[in-house]
């Protein structure tokens, strides 16, 4: 919990709003609008919202399969000091494919089914110069081991792979090229409950033996709760709450974090669920309502927040975005915690 | 909820970790999976194996035919003749085929043949007869069969005493080719300009595809027809294959290319493509390697379908006399034949049999093609 390896300023992600040959140019959806966070050496921080809310273009632009529309993304390498990832150019920016690395979701769709594991592991260290030849094979095997499965595998393909071993292979990929940082994205929302505990108890380990930093991307709060140490809770393309894990859990600051808590079920009989559910929909991330953009489901909302934008301002030493954190008393799941021990 | 999720027994990360299947189908290739689907599919495998034979019999033409192509007989417009193996008293004997005596219509002045028990001509394997050129570089003067004395014509003859048997075998030499060489090069073409379209998308998307729709909305037919005219009449026969080669496949790229370009367009942005450009692959090894391998299942099922939409093509220009024209032999030529209102009444083995061989082929690609599709389908179990 010391300095940051990762500067996130200002990101901006617009997509379309261009004009088209004929006729007059749409207006963007601002996916991603405006994104400020540091991320901790050695920490992992959890991206929370919505389906839709902008947390896997956030992600994407991090590790730029994405070139963000504005804003900075600053890596701070030990070596070659802080650097502007998004303002690099492809060719500049290779040196730094090796410290930023992505997870993703889907098992089936992130392992090429025309590759053997030797291949679709081994292919990052070949593109990126690491080993040749026989260390590939090598370095594979160590992997494959590392993530749980077993050096004979490295012949075979995806398809002779379950879901949470395909996942173990994305992570081996991403291990690959002994990165710093690995954005997580919803690494576990596609498999089995008994299997996603053993997924993050992998990239626990990993975490513990390799100096990892992860940002870990998910809309399932009871996993956040268990991995993350941070967690940055974002509404239609901007972070709105950022907090310990455990502070925004016993007492969120913004509407939309109670909201998304008072969801979370709680696995007791005796409990009775008392949910804050949401009125209407998502704000529409073409035409944002005017004020804060959450206004129109906030049951707290007040004149105030219909006509001016909240800033994400220190509370506390939290960061939220919402004109009324101070004098607002928010439902946690202290309960919960109390369970728990 | 974190509690019992910590609480995860170590024996079971194990049993996770074995693999799911242990036969052979763990360590099998994609695209070996697909060949073992296709082989479930009885017919089309047969018809692939007969397109396999089929197209062994055009590389070596010569060998399967018992004569050539152009060599003249006294023979004219003479009916198939049938392989017999019972002789004129009854009796057992090994294949033969009977003689003719020619007489004339004296209405029509048209030669009527009737079977000449006397003259008996035994078909022997491996008879020496006129040289050839086997695959074009080895002269060779043995046939698989023949007579070593009389004649052997199992298709008939044409108007100057061909062998129409002969010509049926040589005829599959081009039309045959035509369709291999013809795909191959829309599928260069549709491969390259679909590839294009796909990955770049934008206006180099839009353009092409506004080019493609105009191709198709052409009528098929005319289009070769006027293409095909353009040809000089007074190239030479192999300057005039290849260019009937490439008005063929100047139109059918396009369905190669409306292909391509859908599956670039859904797998670049598939995340395997996304963590290839994460971990810094190049474009030119993101085509290679990710994109280029994941279409080959639907190239092979394209061609397989297109084929005998070239054959079809080749058959009806050369029919219609714009295509190719004798001396060469392809089948869409010896049906030339078939516009003459005496031949369809009177000699019918002239159109028959180029007619057949043209059926056969292309359902045997279609067979072939319905199977490539079924096994390469991911949804099907």
């Amino acid at each position: 919990m010391s300095d940051a390896i990762l500067k996130v300023r200002d990101l901006k992600k617009h997509f379309g709003g261009k004009k088209p040959l004929f006729g007059k140019a749409p207006r963007a959806v601002r996916a991603v609008d405006g994104i400020d966070f540091d991320l901790r050496r050695g920490e992992t921080l959890g991206l929370v919202g919505e389906s839709g809310c902008g947390k896997t273009t956030l992600g994407r632009c991090i590790v730029r399969a994405h070139d963000p529309t504005g804003g900075e993304v600053i890596y701070d390498d030990p070596d070659r000091g802080p650097v502007d990832l998004a303002a690099l150019s492809r060719k500049e920016l290779q040196p730094y494919r090796l410290e930023v690395q992505m997870i993703f979701q889907d098992p089936i769709g992130s392992l090429n089914p025309r590759m053997t594991l030797l291949e679709i592991i081994g292919e990052p260290m070949i593109v990126n110069g690491l080993a040749t030849g026989a260390e590939v094979k090598k370095r594979v095997g160590d992997l494959l081991v590392r993530v749980g499965l077993r050096r004979e595998h490295m012949n075979r393909y995806p398809h002779a792979f379950s879901g949470g071993q395909r996942q173990r292979i994305g992570i081996a990929r991403a291990l690959a090229l002994n990165p710093k940082v690995i954005v997580c994205d919803e690494p576990v929302s596609a498999l089995d409950v008994s299997v996603q505990a053993q997924i993050l108890n992998l990239l626990q380990d990993l975490q513990r033996d390799g100096d990892l930093t992860f940002l870990f991307i998910a809309h399932d709060l009871g996993v956040v709760e268990y991995v993350c140490n941070r967690v940055a809770v974002m509404y239609v393309g901007r972070i709105v709450e950022l907090a310990e894990t455990d502070d925004l859990f016993a007492r969120p600051l913004h509407p939309y974090s109670e909201a998304l808590l008072s969801a979370v079920p709680v696995p007791d009989p005796e409990v009775e669920g008392h949910p804050h559910l949401l009125q209407g929909d998502v704000a529409n991330a073409v035409n944002l309502p005017p004020g804060c953009h959450f206004h129109p489901r906030c049951v707290y909302c007040v004149a105030r927040c219909r006509t001016e934008d909240p800033e994400l301002r220190e509370v506390n030493g939290r960061k939220v975005r919402c004109h009324r954190a101070e004098e607002l008393d928010l439902e946690g799941v202290a309960q919960e915690e109390a369970v728990h021990g | 909820m974190s509690e019992v999720r910590t609480d995860m027994p170590a024996e079971e990360l194990l049993d996770e970790a074995e693999p799911r299947a242990e036969s052979r189908a763990a360590i099998a290739s994609p695209l070996r999976l697909m060949w073992w689907k296709f082989k479930r599919h009885r017919v089309a495998l047969w018809s692939g194996y007969f397109l396999l034979f089929a197209y062994l019999v055009m590389a070596t033409a010569g060998f399967w035919a018992p004569s050539t192509p152009n060599e003249r007989s006294r023979q004219l417009y003479a009916p198939p003749q049938w392989v017999k193996i019972i002789g004129p008293e009854g009796e057992l004997r090994r294949p033969f085929v009977y003689g003719y005596e020619m007489t004339r219509d004296l209405n029509t002045l048209r030669p009527v043949y009737t079977r000449d028990e006397s003259q008996i001509y035994p078909i022997e394997l491996f008879v020496r007869g006129a040289e050839y050129k086997l695959l074009g570089l080895i002269p060779w003067d043995v046939h698989l069969f023949g007579v070593s004395e009389g004649y052997i014509y199992l298709a008939g003859t044409d108007s100057f005493g061909r062998d129409m048997f002969t010509r049926l075998v040589y005829g599959a030499r081009i039309t045959l080719s035509v369709g291999l060489v013809s795909v191959m090069l829309s599928l260069v073409l549709g491969l390259i300009i679909g590839g294009v379209s796909g990955l770049y998308g934008g206006w180099v998307d839009s353009v092409t595809q506004r080019v493609i729709e105009a191709i198709i909305a052409i009528p098929t037919i005319p289009l070769w027809l006027g293409l095909a005219a353009a040809v000089p009449r007074d190239w030479p026969a192999v300057y005039q294959y290849f260019a009937i080669l490439v008005v063929l496949s100047l139109i059918s790229w396009t369905s190669t290319a409306r292909v391509a370009r859908g599956r670039f367009l859904a797998l670049r942005e598939q995340d395997f493509v996304t963590a290839a450009r994460v971990y810094g692959a190049g474009t030119g090894r993101i085509i290679r390697k990710h994109l280029v391998p994941n279409i080959m299942s639907y190239v092979i099922v394209t061609i397989t379908l297109a084929i005998p939409t070239i054959i079809i093509g080749e058959t009806a220009l050369s029919f219609l006399g714009v295509g190719l024209r004798a001396p060469t032999v392809s089948w869409g030529v010896l049906l030339q034949e078939a516009q003459k209102i005496q031949v369809i009444q009177f000699y019918p083995w002239l159109w028959i049999g180029p007619a057949l061989c043209v059926i056969v082929i292309v359902l045997a690609f279609n067979f072939v093609g319905d199977g490539a599709r079924d096994a390469a389908d991911p949804f099907s179990k």
